[in-house]
């Protein structure tokens, strides 16, 4: 089959399924929201919050320690207080612990070394500890940043493309990479940091870049049919995702050593870039498709 | 030979711009970090940042070989002559120390590097409820760092900042150390008083105190240490000088006092408080009574487990009394709201696995390029723009003198991604279509033009909020991101639209 065919057939199929391909995206939209809204109703927080967001201490302490038990013993003083371990993925051997409570950090610290036996000092451990009112205001305030983040992006937006359906598709696609990881992030139970906040505020700016790809192309490019349009952005936009996917995903694999609220920063990219993939390649294509068939677009 | 294009020429100066901006030394050199004001080596003419080539004819290459010159040259004890040849000037004086002057060997670039590569203490305090204005935060800043210097800490940095509430806050980044009594130094409000009865004498500060003797051993030292409950305890002493004003109320108020039993002593005993918890009390000897005397000496005594641990503990106290004593007060009581002690060993390890992350992600792009277009020279080209845009987002960190933190170097790895993906636009628009494409290259790169600075737009309008939100601790994200993208779209982009019209020609 020579090309050409290929692409006929990939054409006639495209045509007639694009609208309900559409409703793929949005059943995920759909859950994903709604799985959101339980949480929020029984948590009464949009996502958990580490000690960075919510006030409290966040001890890295280096070394191989047992940490089930250290985290029951703590647990008799400390009540929300949750002990992780960093491993070296390829020796699987344990590097460091992460001790979190909403506890102060000279509580929290001798403690863990009345527990442990040993000394924490500079030498050995990261201690993190944040004011409850100040990390509060830190929390709301990287949301405001959120959301007028999000303003700003739609702005640029309206600006660049100056039509509404295309420009509002964007900003649907760029809504969806945000709720899409939100949902995993909860459903894994993983604590934001202000890191992570960080990292969703770059998403909203990283996850545009295929949408307004396939936009100029399928708006601005006089040759070739939309679908045409479609298909040569899908193969640049798909390399530039499946690129990013492949330094980011390593960078939160491989390298164990990072600190923690670092490290989410990429886990949350990845997630982002995955649903990206969904939101532009099925939802916007197949909004600006409409759009294009609707304007005689071609 | 190729000739190349003006936007490759640009490329090529900023690339050395920026490389003179991070200079790296490929040798060490020994720099003065620090004299004191008004000491004989700062009358002599030595100031910060010269370079000291030698110490009395011996060549200094090191730390190690400064303190050797030092410790040989002061052994004795006794005044000796001090030759030092810096920036290529000779400076000849007498001393019996040289602790007036700093040192550090000058790092190998220029780079800065933040508390989370090189460890050291981030404090971010707020006056416990009174809201500040501009000019008290400013204030605020000018006392905590004069205070830390008094200190003897090095390498801080204390800034004011503001949240998207208005809030002010003041973020103090001590590196390298991380010590408990910096901590409380921070975090106390500082306010010495000097009573007799419940008269104060003289407070803490400029307005009653002309000068504290400090690295002078003949009016300031650990005067001797005894066994203690529970290990020893040291004594320490230093002198003080009052203004006249503070000198005459002393006069006055020990005027009407009468001697106790000894009679070597006044009935009362002068209260030293510090922020009104009483630290010492001296007794005043009897020929003070209704003297209008300008140096005091206060004493005080650090304990410890062991001897050496209560001489350094005195050393501390006495350190501390002496940065009170001289910056005096603030107005009010300060809160640290968020403290991070982060250990210098776990960010050397942090700065080891950035490394390993940036060569990581440097091999997997440039693969995924090379798989794609199966052409060498555009991977090249690809690597070559990606090396650039950390090369001078890097440069112009160290231009800036921004300290890189965790954050700053995500926005740099965030930078590069946005790079790459604008790379691939370039690359398909310029090359892969061209063969069923019917549209000029003109046209094609229009259009690239358009999703480029589309991208850069979106990016910058994302990151902007962050340089607000949170007490600006996310800014180095923002900053780094923002820095990045514009290299990219001003300089590297441009530069790599070049190249591959001629590797294509």
């Amino acid at each position: 089959m020579s090309l050409e065919q290929q692409n006929t057939h990939h054409k006639n199929w495209y045509d007639k399924y694009y609208k309900a391909l559409l409703l793929i995206p949005i059943a995920i939209l759909l859950i994903s929201l709604i799985y959101l809204i339980g949480f929020y109703k029984s948590t009464g927080n949009l996502f958990l919050r580490d000690s960075s967001l919510s006030g409290g201490t966040t001890i890295t302490l280096q070394g191989d320690y047992d940490h089930l038990e250290l985290e029951s013993r703590l647990k008799e003083t400390f009540k929300d207080v949750r002990v992780r371990t960093i491993s070296d993925r390829s020796t699987s051997k344990n590097l460091a612990l992460i001790i979190d409570s909403s506890a102060n950090s000279e509580e929290l610290k001798s403690s863990v070394e009345n527990i442990l036996g040993i000394k924490i000092d500079e030498k050995n451990a990261n201690i993190e500890f944040s004011g409850a009112s100040l990390s509060n205001s830190f929390y709301k305030q990287l949301i405001i940043a959120l959301i007028i983040s999000f303003i700003l992006m739609s702005c640029v937006i309206f600006f660049l493309f100056r039509t509404f359906i295309p420009s509002l598709a964007v900003i649907f696609a760029a809504f969806a990479d945000i709720i899409m990881p939100l949902a995993v992030i909860n459903y894994f139970g993983i604590a934001v940091s202000a890191a992570g906040i960080a990292a969703f505020l770059m998403l909203i700016g990283y996850s545009v870049d295929t949408d307004i790809l396939l936009t100029t192309r399928v708006l601005k490019k006089k040759e070739g049919t939309v679908n045409d349009r479609i298909y040569s952005s899908f193969k640049t936009g798909m390399f530039m995702t499946i690129t990013a996917l492949l330094a980011v995903i390593p960078a939160f694999v491989l390298v164990t050593t990072l600190p923690d609220s670092f490290r989410q920063i990429f886990l949350i990219l990845s997630l982002g870039l995955f649903a990206d993939i969904v939101n532009t390649w099925l939802t916007n294509a197949s909004i600006i498709k409409w759009y294009a068939v609707k304007k005689r677009l071609s | 030979m190729v000739k190349l294009t003006l936007r490759i020429y640009i490329l090529i100066i900023v690339l050395i711009l920026a490389l003179l901006m991070i200079s790296p030394k490929f040798t060490t050199s020994i720099i003065v970090k620090e004299v004191k004001t008004n000491s004989t080596s700062y009358n002599q003419g030595i100031r910060a940042g010269m370079v000291i080539q030698e110490f009395n004819s011996k060549p200094i290459k090191s730390i190690e070989d400064y303190t050797s010159a030092v410790t040989e040259t002061f052994s004795s004890g006794s005044e000796s002559r001090v030759e030092i040849k810096a920036d290529n000037q000779d400076f000849v004086f007498f001393a019996t120390n040289i602790s007036e002057i700093n040192v550090e060997s000058e790092p190998s670039t220029k780079i800065k590097t933040g508390l989370d590569l090189s460890g050291g203490i981030r404090a971010v305090l707020k006056p416990a409820n009174v809201s500040l204005s501009d000019s008290d935060i400013q204030d605020l800043v000018d006392i905590t760092s004069q205070r830390l210097n008094a200190f003897g800490v090095k390498d801080i940095s204390v800034r004011s900042t503001k949240d998207l509430q208005g809030n002010n806050f003041m973020v103090v980044e001590v590196a390298g150390a991380s010590s408990k009594d910096i901590i409380d130094l921070l975090g106390s409000q500082g306010k010495f008083e000097a009573k007799i009865g419940n008269q104060t004498v003289f407070e803490g500060g400029n307005k009653d105190i002309s000068d504290v003797c400090r690295s002078d051993a003949s009016c300031s030292a650990v005067t001797g240490c005894f066994p203690a409950e529970g290990g020893y305890a040291c004594n320490f002493q230093f002198a003080v000088y009052l203004r006249e004003e503070a000198a005459k109320k002393h006069a006055d108020i020990t005027r009407n006092l009468s001697l106790d039993q000894t009679g070597k002593y006044l009935s009362e005993k002068l209260y030293l408080y510090v922020d009104n918890n009483e630290v010492d009390s001296l007794l005043i000897s009897s020929g003070l009574r209704g003297q209008t005397t300008t140096q005091i000496s206060i004493q005080g005594s650090g304990s410890g487990v062991t001897q050496d641990e209560a001489v350094k503990q005195a050393r501390i106290q006495m350190n501390k009394l002496q940065t009170i004593l001289l910056t005096g007060s603030l107005p009010y009581k300060l809160e640290i709201v968020k403290l991070d002690t982060i250990s210098p060993t776990l960010g050397k390890e942090f700065s080891r696995s950035i490394f390993l992350l940036g060569i990581l992600v440097f091999i997997i792009v440039s693969l995924a390029i090379f798989v794609k277009y199966r052409k060498i020279k555009i991977t090249l080209a690809v690597i070559l723009t990606m090396f650039s845009e950390v090369f001078i987002t890097l440069g112009i960190a160290a231009l800036i003198k921004w300290n890189l933190d965790a954050p700053s170097i995500a926005g740099i790895i965030a930078g590069i991604g946005t790079g790459v993906n604008d790379q691939i636009v370039i690359i398909d628009e310029s090359v892969s279509d061209k063969a069923n494409n019917s549209s000029s290259i003109k046209e094609r790169i229009k259009r690239a033009l358009f999703i480029i600075v589309g991208a850069f737009l979106t990016i910058v309008a994302a990151m902007i909020p962050l340089f607000w939100a949170g007490a600006g601790l996310l800014r180095g994200f923002a900053l780094t991101t923002i820095i990045g993208v514009s290299v990219g779209i001003l300089v590297t982009r441009p530069a790599f639209a070049d190249m591959l019209k001629k590797i294509e020609a």
